[in-house]
C-alpha cells in the first residue's frame, strides 16, 4: 500500500481523539539534532472543524482485534485496514518537522496481536525519531490498556506525554459498550505512571531521560452513556487530585456505528462538551470544586448559562464582591473575570482605587461581571437592583439577545434554548 | 516627564532600535520630547515639518540600552524591543515617553496602565509577540535545494529577527531563508550564523519531486484530519484568517 493511502486511513481514524496540545514539554534541541518543545505549544493550522492542528495526529494501525462498540475501527466493522512500519512513521514525522508543519507526533493505535505486541511497535517508532534521528521536537504517546509496566517505563523515557483514553466515564458503560478492556486494565498503568512521574520529580539528580516530562492525559467521551456531567465531573476531579493529571479531554460522541447499545444522536453534543471544558478550567484555574458546581438537585449544566454565572446565581448571597479589596480567588469567582482580568485588576490596584472607568481601561469585560461587583463600594449605574431575579432575568436576555443562525440549531439538543456566541466560536475549538 | 518642553520638530532616524535609543538618549539629556519622529524610509516630506535627521550612536544606544535594563527592568527592555518591531506609525514617540517615565518610576511603570503611553507600548508589545507566535506555526518552508529552506510571510509587524531565532534553535543543521515580502526582507541562516538583508530578488525554482510528495501527504492529512460533523468554518476562519492563506501548502 502507498503511503499515502496509508496516511489517509490512519489520520481519518486518528481524528476523533480531542486531544491536540503540543504544550508543557521545553525539551531542549540537544546535539544539533532536529527539533525542540515550546512550553506554551504552538498550533500550526486549524482544520475546517477549527480545531487547531498541532501535532501528526495517526494511528500506527487500525487492525484492531477488539470491538468497541462506539470504535469506528471495531474488529468487526468492515473499514478499510492499514498499518504504518515505524520507518514511515519516523519519516513521515521528520519531513512534516522540517517544513514547519508541525509541532511533533501524536501517535495511537488499535490493538493488533496483542496490547504487548502494539506497545513494542509504538516504541520501536519513537525511537527511531529519538535515537536514530536525534528529534527533541513534541512526541504524545497512547499506551495500550493492559500492557506490562516495563513497555510503559520504556515509553515514557521517550515521549513527551503519555495517555490512556478512559473513554467511557463508568464501570458499567465499559461493560456495556467496552467489553474487551477492563476498568483496571486502564487505572492501574495510569497510577503507575503518575506514581513514576512523580517520583522522578523527587530524584533530582536526574537530568537526562526525563519521565513523561509533559504529564499524563485521558479523554472522556460524553454522550454516548447515560452519565451525568456530575458524575463526569466528580471523575475527572479525582483525575486531576489522585492522579495529577495534566489535562482531561472530553469528546462530544460522533456516531460512526449502529448498535443496540448505542444512543442515535443526530448531531454530536458540541453544547454539552463546551461547558464541561468551561468547568473543567473552573476545577483548575480557579479554585472552584465540582460539588459547589453541581449537585444531585442539578446534576446536570444549564444550557443557557455559562457554568460560572450559573453557580453565582444559585449564591448570589457572597456578592457583590469589591474589586479594590478582593483577594485573588475571590475574584476569580465573578463570573466574566478570568485569570489575566484577575491578575491586572490586582496589579493596578496597587498603585490607585480602580473604578468602573478604569477597569474599562484595562481591558476588563464587564458584559456580566457589572452585576456582581463594586468599585469603591458603588455598583454599576445601570445595575439599579442588586437581586437574584434581576441579574438572571437581565443575564438571559443578554446571552439571548445573539440570536441563534440556523446552523447552530442543532447544537441545543435538549432544550430549545440557544448558546450564546461566544459559546458558538468557542465550542468547537478543542483549544478552550 | 510632566515638566518635559515639547520642541516643534520632527525628528527623523535610520530605522533601527539603536537610533530610536539615540533619541531617548538625547531626549533624556536635555529634557524635551519632540513633536514627531520617523523612520526615514518611512517618512514623507510635508513641508510644514521643521525636520531633525538624528544620527544612530552605538555610544549613546548602549548605555540606553543596558540603562533601561538596569534602572527600569529586564520587561521593560523586552517590551520596548518588542513594541519597536510593531507596524504602529506612532511606535517612536511612544516608546520614547515609556522608556523617560520608566527611568523616573522604575520598574512599577509597568503597572501605570491607565498612562496611554504605557497602555500602547505594552499593547503593541502583545501584538507584535502574538503575531511572531502564530507565525512560529504557520509559517511553511519548502525544500528549493538539498537542505535549503524557503519560507515566505506577509506579517503585519516586523517580526522576522524574532523569528528566526526560533527556527535557527528549532531547526540548528538545516540552512533556511524567511523572506518578509511585506517588506522584502530575508533573514539567512546558514547553520553558523545569520543575516538579515534587504531587497534581494530570490528565484524559486521548481520543487523537486520530494518535495512534491510531502506537500501533498500534507495537504491530504489537512483535509482528512478534520470531523465532518463539526464542520465550522466560522471557526477555522477566526483562528486563520484569509491573509494567512497565501503563503501556507494546506488550502484551508
Ligand atoms: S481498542 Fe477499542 S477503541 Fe481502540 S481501536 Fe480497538 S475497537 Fe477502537
Amino acid at each position: 500500500m502507498e503511503i499515502c493511502d496509508k496516511l489517509k486511513i490512519l489520520a481519518d481514524s486518528a481524528k476523533y481523539d480531542a486531544s491536540c496540545s503540543s504544550s508543557g514539554s521545553n525539551r531542549k534541541n540537544i546535539n544539533n539534532g532536529i527539533g525542540n518543545g515550546d512550553v506554551s505549544g504552538i498550533c500550526h493550522s486549524w482544520g475546517a472543524d477549527g480545531r487547531c492542528i498541532s501535532l501528526l495526529k495517526i494511528l500506527l494501525s487500525n487492525a484492531c482485534i477488539y470491538d468497541c462498540k462506539y470504535c469506528i475501527n471495531r474488529c468487526t466493522n468492515s473499514v478499510k485496514r492499514a498499518t504504518f512500519t515505524p520507518r514511515e512513521i519516523a519519516d513521515l514525522t521528520i519531513n512534516f518537522y522540517k517544513r514547519n508543519y508541525i509541532e511533533g507526533l501524536f501517535l495511537s493505535s488499535a490493538v493488533i496481536k496483542s496490547p504487548d505486541y502494539t506497545m513494542e511497535m509504538l516504541i520501536q517508532s519513537v525511537s527511531i525519531l529519538r535515537n536514530e534521528y536525534n528529534f527533541n521536537g513534541y512526541i504524545h504517546c497512547k499506551t495500550i490498556p493492559g500492557c506490562s509496566k516495563e513497555l510503559i517505563n520504556q515509553l515514557g523515557n521517550l515521549v513527551d506525554r503519555l495517555s490512556i483514553n478512559i473513554e467511557l466515564p463508568s464501570n458499567d458503560s465499559l461493560k456495556l459498550l467496552a467489553p474487551q478492556k477492563q476498568k483496571t486494565g486502564i487505572l492501574e498503568p495510569m497510577s503507575y505512571v503518575s506514581n513514576h512521574i512523580k517520583q522522578n520529580k523527587i530524584d533530582t539528580n536526574r537530568f537526562k531521560n526525563d519521565f513523561v516530562p509533559a504529564g499524563q492525559t485521558t479523554q472522556l467521551i460524553v454522550g454516548a452513556t447515560p452519565e451525568s456531567d456530575l458524575k463526569i465531573l466528580k471523575l475527572s476531579e479525582g483525575l486531576y487530585n489522585k492522579l495529577s493529571l495534566k489535562r482531561v479531554y472530553y469528546s462530544a460522541y460522533v456516531s460512526v456505528n449502529n448498535d443496540k447499545n448505542l444512543p442515535t444522536l443526530e448531531a454530536p453534543p458540541l453544547l454539552r462538551e463546551n461547558r464541561l471544558y468551561q468547568s473543567d478550567w473552573l476545577l483548575r484555574f480557579y479554585g472552584f470544586k465540582a460539588d459547589e458546581l453541581l449537585d444531585e438537585t442539578h446534576p446536570n449544566f444549564n444550557h443557557i448559562l455559562d457554568p460560572k454565572c450559573d453557580w453565582a446565581l444559585r449564591n448570589i448571597d457572597k456578592f457583590p464582591i469589591e474589586i479594590n479589596t478582593a483577594d485573588y480567588f475571590t475574584l476569580l469567582r465573578i463570573p466574566g473575570i478570568g485569570v489575566i482580568s484577575a491578575k491586572k485588576i490586582i496589579k493596578a490596584r496597587r498603585e490607585f482605587l480602580l473604578d468602573f472607568e478604569a477597569l474599562k481601561k484595562l481591558g476588563v469585560v464587564l458584559k456580566r461581571a457589572k452585576y456582581f461587583i463594586t468599585c469603591k463600594g458603588k455598583y454599576f449605574n445601570k445595575v439599579y437592583k442588586f437581586n437574584q431575579n434581576f441579574i438572571e432575568t437581565n443575564l438571559i436576555y443578554q446571552e439571548r439577545s445573539y440570536l441563534p443562525m440556523p446552523e447552530f440549531k442543532q447544537l441545543s439538543l435538549f432544550e430549545q434554548l440557544n448558546p450564546t456566541k461566544e459559546d458558538k466560536i468557542k465550542c468547537l475549538t478543542g483549544s478552550l | 516627564m510632566s515638566n518635559w518642553k515639547l520642541i516643534n520638530k520632527t525628528f527623523l532616524y535610520d530605522g533601527t532600535f539603536d537610533g530610536l535609543l539615540t533619541i531617548v538618549f538625547d531626549c533624556y539629556c536635555k529634557k524635551t520630547f519632540p513633536q514627531k519622529i520617523y523612520a526615514e524610509s518611512n517618512y514623507t516630506n510635508n513641508f510644514l515639518d521643521d525636520i531633525f535627521i538624528i544620527k544612530t550612536d552605538y555610544d549613546k544606544s548602549e548605555r540606553i540600552f543596558n540603562g533601561i535594563e538596569k534602572n527600569i527592568c529586564a520587561k521593560a527592555l523586552y517590551n520596548s524591543y518588542y513594541a519597536f518591531l510593531s507596524d504602529d506609525n506612532e511606535k517612536e514617540i511612544n516608546i520614547l515617553k515609556y522608556i523617560c517615565t520608566g527611568f523616573d518610576q522604575g520598574p512599577k511603570i509597568n503597572n501605570m496602565l491607565t498612562i496611554s503611553y504605557v497602555y500602547k507600548v505594552i499593547n503593541m508589545r502583545k501584538q507584535t509577540l502574538s503575531e511572531c507566535h502564530k507565525f512560529k506555526g504557520l509559517l511553511r518552508f519548502q525544500e528549493i535545494q538539498n537542505n535549503l529552506y524557503y519560507a515566505s510571510i506577509h506579517p503585519d509587524h516586523n517580526i522576522i529577527e524574532p523569528l528566526g531565532h526560533h527556527f535557527i534553535k528549532r531547526l540548528p543543521m538545516q540552512n533556511f531563508i524567511i523572506h518578509d515580502k511585506t517588506r522584502n526582507l530575508c533573514f539567512l541562516y546558514n547553520k553558523n550564523e545569520y543575516k538579515i538583508i534587504d531587497d534581494i530578488n530570490i528565484e524559486i525554482p521548481d520543487i523537486s519531486e520530494n518535495e512534491q510528495k510531502y506537500q501533498e501527504l500534507w495537504k491530504m492529512f489537512f483535509k482528512t484530519i478534520a470531523i465532518k460533523e463539526r464542520t465550522n468554518p466560522r471557526c477555522q476562519m477566526q483562528f486563520m484568517p484569509k491573509k494567512y492563506w497565501k503563503d501556507l501548502i494546506e488550502e484551508p
